[in-house]
């Protein structure tokens, strides 16, 4: 994702040093050379913000890490993906607007010390590129995005807790998408696929930022 | 740049509308324009606010190119390098990839597929980039010395020095780089290479963030 706006809060930091201590607990016990972790939520819960302090507190550790969001892999573009939600149906929004195909391959390459091709969505422009990454000397991977409790491979499922009337709040303030009766019906759409996914996750951060087993 | 987090503010958004309306007043097809100021300065922040508004309130597909991606050193070799060659020799416009900015310029203008380094700050990895500029209309290049690139249609410079913007840097509230006596000589010298760059500028950004004309401006032929 390139363009991505962000502003990091106390409350970003703390949950991302929660998941930091789980990820150091599991290198201490498994030790996995390559690790991936996942991190789901609702639209506007933070994903992508503790992400990024995440990979800085992981990066100072000296464990490198790449992020991946997860936005990057819709099969329409963003500039399309409205006009073809409303004429396949709330029904086909979900995780199948996704090109799991193409994240699988980009996990085999991760896993395999190899080059990668991946998608990367301009959000000013609205154009997808082609990101070319090397993945030989990367230990661990944060993959940020929606459905992301779907990947099998993750070492680490965290989901940030958020409720959908505080999403909805969270997206006024989010300058992503223009928000109108279509956009809240998207909205509760995703969140009730967000809520079927729940039970994947491994670990729930809840908005007092404590880390839990359901 | 990837993972990069950006502050982005009112100031921000007053000045790039105003540059929208310079841009708008002389557009021209496949149209460059280039922004340049100190580190900290905000160049990034107008750059993205100058696209924004052009992509979304006038419909013109912008597309920014941050110049800061094409240093000859990797990230996490800069420094050493730097250090070893003497600040004062190497810091400046000769440590860009020129040629390869040429050539994404060249690209654009016809409108093909390009490829072009993309620095990740998490990973300090350069990955490339591709982009098919067949989609897009205009280019906003941003970086320290963005104003130096050819065939740019408008320059603006944003007139703040790294010690007016001093509390950023020390506060390093971005988690860019960390500061000590190699990183202070590093910016005086970015500082002066610059600076010397401003009488290329069209419109300097004032410490309040209003676009005002270069009284400095140096007619090129």
């Amino acid at each position: 994702m390139l363009h991505d706006l962000i502003t990091i809060t106390p409350r970003h930091e703390n949950a991302a040093r929660l998941i930091f201590d789980k990820v150091l607990d599991i290198r201490g016990v498994e030790a996995p050379a390559k690790m991936i972790v996942t991190i789901s939520g609702e639209v506007g819960s933070g994903k992508s913000t503790v992400s990024v302090v995440l990979g800085r507190l992981l990066k100072k550790q000296n464990i490198r890490t790449k992020i991946i969001d997860l936005d990057d892999y819709y099969k329409i573009a963003p500039r399309e993906r409205r006009q073809w939600r409303m004429e396949k149906g709330l029904e086909s929004i979900g995780y199948d607007e996704y090109n799991w195909d193409k994240l699988n391959q980009n996990l085999t390459d991760f896993k395999r010390n190899r080059k990668s091709q991946m998608p990367c969505v301009d959000l000013i422009s609205g154009n997808v590129e082609e990101l070319h990454t090397e993945f030989k000397n990367i230990d661990m991977l944060i993959i940020n995005g929606l459905y992301s409790l779907k990947v099998e491979d993750a070492d680490l499922k965290v989901m940030i807790e958020q409720t959908y009337d505080e999403t909805r709040d969270a997206q006024i303030y989010s300058q992503k998408e223009s928000l109108d009766s279509y956009r809240l019906k998207v909205l509760q759409r995703e969140h009730e696929v967000v809520q079927s996914l729940k039970s994947k996750a491994d670990f729930y951060i809840d908005f007092d930022n404590s880390l839990y087993h359901l | 740049m990837l993972e990069d987090v950006l502050l982005i503010t009112e100031k921000h958004q007053k000045a790039a509308a105003q540059i929208v309306d310079l841009i708008l007043a002389n557009k021209k097809e496949k149209m460059i324009v280039a922004i340049s100021g100190e580190s900290g300065s905000g160049k990034s922040e107008l750059a993205h606010e100058v696209a924004k508004l052009l992509n979304k309130k006038h419909d013109i597909v912008a597309k920014t190119l941050h110049t800061d991606n094409f240093y000859n050193t990797l990230p996490k070799k800069r420094r050493a390098w730097r250090e070893k060659e003497g600040i004062e020799n190497v810091v400046g416009y000769t440590e860009y990839l020129w040629d390869e900015i040429k050539q994404v310029i060249k690209d654009f203008k016809k409108g093909r597929k390009s490829f072009m380094p993309c620095v990740d700050l998490i990973t300090e990895q350069v990955d490339i980039l591709g982009t098919n500029f067949k989609k897009v209309d205009m280019l906003v290049l941003d970086g320290l010395y963005a104003i130096k690139a050819k065939k740019v249609d408008l320059r603006f410079y944003i007139n703040l020095t790294y010690q007016e913007t001093k509390s950023k840097h020390v506060k390093d509230t971005r988690g860019k780089e960390v500061m000590d006596e190699g990183r202070w000589a590093t910016l005086e010298q970015e500082h002066k290479v610059v600076t010397s760059l401003k009488p290329r500028a069209d419109y300097l950004i004032t410490a309040d963030f209003d676009v005002v004309v270069n009284p400095e401006k140096m007619e090129r032929r």
